[in-house]
């Protein structure tokens, strides 16, 4: 009797808390496609998504206001996805707006990892949606095999960016001393192709030294301590430092601050996040290269819109319309001022339908 | 012996055991020591410049940040529970800051108000911890995970992923502006030290907190308010996370949510590296200012002695088993889980 009192209880209290959690998951549930999706969905024009991974960088955030602007210039319905670096979630997302869409939806995504674009561009095809993929896709899935689907894949190659970076800096330094750099993830393509591209500028000029090249991870961070053990290591050697970002290079550039000498070695970065480009105004930086990640949230959606509706049929375009690379800025202390008044202080105007205007090439695999 | 006999004496001399462990157990303690010395004589040999005055700042610059958050996690540590909280209260104290003092993005400027109010915003996220840790009974490791999660979440939905430039002169000048050598933000470093210090063995809390640490069920027992001191231990070291905040934004200008990446690893090894131990009861602030050291001067003297940037990590992940394995008695203990 008494141990089935004390199990009774027990299984009261299971229960309890029990409803707890489910009434605490259900309001978070209700929040969330409260808060990303809050519009109903139109009927007609199709609704355009964004699929990214996070709304906690300034890239991605950009790349997200791109998308809403170009929404807003036609019309149509515009729903964010965001992965959290979670593969799964990212597919399942997709999947659940492929569902509730009926299929009648441009998708524009950067894959949270390259094998993920696979299932989303079948998921697609099979419903009847147009996808656009950028950065991340196996080197073995194309465009051309999901006609008309799978309209189009956009990516960047960093090697000529990285060496752009390595020129500007070396120009900075008049063509010769001390150079350290801080790169990437190691694995990572991007760090892999603009380091290249830094060791292409190198070869080409005899007179310049790479002291050493360290690892910081894409990390502000991690760059600040390398950058200061290299002040003690190569104190007055060093006559500039390149970094396979913006978030690394101003983390060198505050390091240098904390010594004395900020705007007296030059620094280049790439990204061309706001705060770099206010360096190179500020002559604390030399270079950076913008993405345009406005440009790439917004013109992934254009194109797949304008085959989605019929303007153009992706299965007769060629091959660099289908996979290609797209352009960068290269931001200099000469156009600092005119980038930042047009694409920073206002909300930069694009022509959404200038849909190939930023082709530099189809993408090559090594 | 009972805990709060253990924890009579301190750091770093150790505590007195009984017959003739004393005198191994005071070598064991001095271990994390000896791993320092021996460190910096090995990459002074391989570059001198490791000695040179300008080194010993960097060194220190680098170091304030760790020292500040492993002094808010020891005393967790030493009651035995565990904090994962360090980088979202990190990231929201950087983040409040960085949209309070004069800054690139807003019209504020409240100047040294703005530090009260994140400190505050700091014991307030600490106080939150230690009450749904204590009062709803979860295990520390679980609600520090999800205020973690809670705090950077926050912070991301107050920037918006955008990064918020510093233009506070007091704020930067932590960083930039020096007292005999050394940047204020080292001296406000070394303050914390000595603030922790006197709190741990010269207030009840302190007291008490080993007294948990060496046997929870004895302390309470022995009239000690677990709960409360359990509460007001997670309080502190949430101010302490947010002089670690403070410190973060001064030295790189700018509030974003990504500020506190990678720093909870730094803090936890540090603390444990430097000799105190997991299990609670044991070690000190004074341990954690040794093993901050060895972390930083190991990452410093990686870049100075030429070591490929593939094999730092693996040298890391080996530093921290050898000087935990110096500086464990294994005579004392029975389970290693």
């Amino acid at each position: 009797m008494v141990e089935r009192i004390r199990i009774g209880a027990t299984g009261r209290m299971v229960r309890r808390r029990e409803i707890l959690k489910g009434a605490a998951t259900m309001g978070i549930a209700g929040a969330f496609p409260g808060l990303i999706a809050r519009r109903a969905f139109a009927a007609d024009t199709p609704t355009v998504v964004n699929s990214i991974r996070s709304l906690s960088n300034p890239y991605h955030a950009t790349w997200n206001k791109g998308g809403a602007a170009f929404a807003a210039s036609v019309g149509a319905e515009y729903v964010t996805l965001v992965t959290e670096g979670n593969s799964e979630k990212g597919i399942a997302d997709i999947k659940a707006i492929l569902a509730k869409t009926g299929g009648n939806c441009v998708i524009n995504v950067d894959p949270n990892d390259s094998p993920d674009a696979r299932p989303i561009v079948e998921a697609a095809k099979a419903a009847g949606a147009y996808v656009v993929t950028q950065w991340n896709k196996p080197n073995d899935l194309h465009p051309w095999d999901f006609d008309p689907n799978y309209v189009a894949h956009i990516s960047f190659s960093g090697v000529p960016y990285g060496k752009a970076m390595a020129d500007t800096l070396i120009k900075a330094m008049g063509g010769k001393g001390g150079i350290v750099a801080l790169g990437g993830i190691e694995s990572n393509v991007p760090a892999i192709e603009r380091k290249a591209g830094l060791q292409q500028a190198l070869d080409e000029n005899p007179g310049v030294e790479l002291l050493d090249l360290q690892v910081a991870n894409w990390s502000a961070t991690e760059a600040l301590e390398k950058t200061n053990a290299w002040l003690t290591q190569f104190g007055d050697q060093i006559g500039g430092i390149w970094a396979a970002n913006d978030d690394m290079a101003l983390a060198a550039v505050e390091a240098l601050r904390a010594d004395g000498r900020a705007g007296k070695v030059p620094v280049t970065g790439i990204d061309g996040i706001q705060l770099a480009v206010e360096a190179i105004l500020a002559g604390e930086m030399v270079g950076t290269v913008a993405w345009d990640p406005f440009w790439q949230g917004g013109m992934g959606l254009s194109i797949g819109y304008h085959a989605k509706t019929g303007k153009f049929d992706p299965s007769t375009e060629p091959k660099d319309h289908r996979e290609f690379y797209g352009t960068g800025v290269i931001i200099t202390s000469e156009n600092a001022q005119s980038y930042y008044d047009t694409n920073v202080k206002a909300e930069p105007a694009l022509d959404w339908n200038d849909i190939w205007g930023r082709v530099s090439g189809q993408i090559q695999y090594s | 012996m009972t805990a709060m006999e253990k924890s009579a004496t301190s750091a770093p001399a150790a505590t007195s055991q009984p017959g003739g462990r004393g005198r191994r157990w005071r070598l064991a303690s001095w271990a994390p020591v000896i791993v320092l010395v021996l460190l910096c004589a090995a990459i002074t040999a391989i570059n001198p410049n490791f000695l040179s005055f300008g080194n010993a700042v960097r060194i220190s610059q680098a170091a304030m940040i760790p020292l500040v958050l492993g002094l808010g996690a020891t005393f967790i540590i030493l009651m035995g529970s565990i904090d994962l909280s360090v980088e979202g209260v990190l990231t929201l104290a950087t983040v409040i800051l960085s949209l309070l003092v004069l800054n690139g993005a807003n019209a504020n400027e409240l100047g040294l108000l703005a530090v009260v109010v994140v400190l505050l915003v700091g014991a307030g996220v600490g106080f939150v911890n230690g009450v749904i840790h204590v009062r709803l009974k979860v295990p520390s490791f679980m609600t520090t995970l999800g205020i973690w999660f809670i705090g950077v979440g926050v912070a991301n939905a107050l920037l918006g992923g955008m990064a918020v430039r510093i233009n506070d002169p007091w704020i930067r000048g932590l960083a930039i502006d020096r007292f005999l050598g050394f940047p204020w933000g080292v001296w406000l470093a070394l303050f914390c030290l000595a603030v922790a210090l006197v709190i741990q063995d010269h207030t009840r809390l302190g007291r008490y907190i080993y007294a948990l640490g060496g046997g929870e069920e004895l302390a309470a027992l022995s009239g000690i308010p677990v709960a409360r001191v359990r509460i007001a231990a997670f309080t502190l070291a949430g101010v302490f996370y947010a002089v670690g905040g403070i410190l973060a934004a001064a030295q790189l200008g700018l509030g974003n949510a990504q500020i506190g990446n990678g720093r909870l690893f730094t803090t936890i090894t540090a603390v444990v590296v430097g000799g105190t131990a997991l299990s609670g009861g044991q070690g000190g602030v004074v341990q954690t200012l040794v093993g901050v050291l060895i972390v930083v001067v190991l990452s410093n003297g990686m870049v100075l002695m030429g070591v490929p940037p593939s094999v730092q990590i693996g040298v890391q992940g080996l530093m921290i088993i050898a000087a935990v394995a110096l500086s464990i008695d294994r005579k004392l203990m029975r389970i290693v889980k």
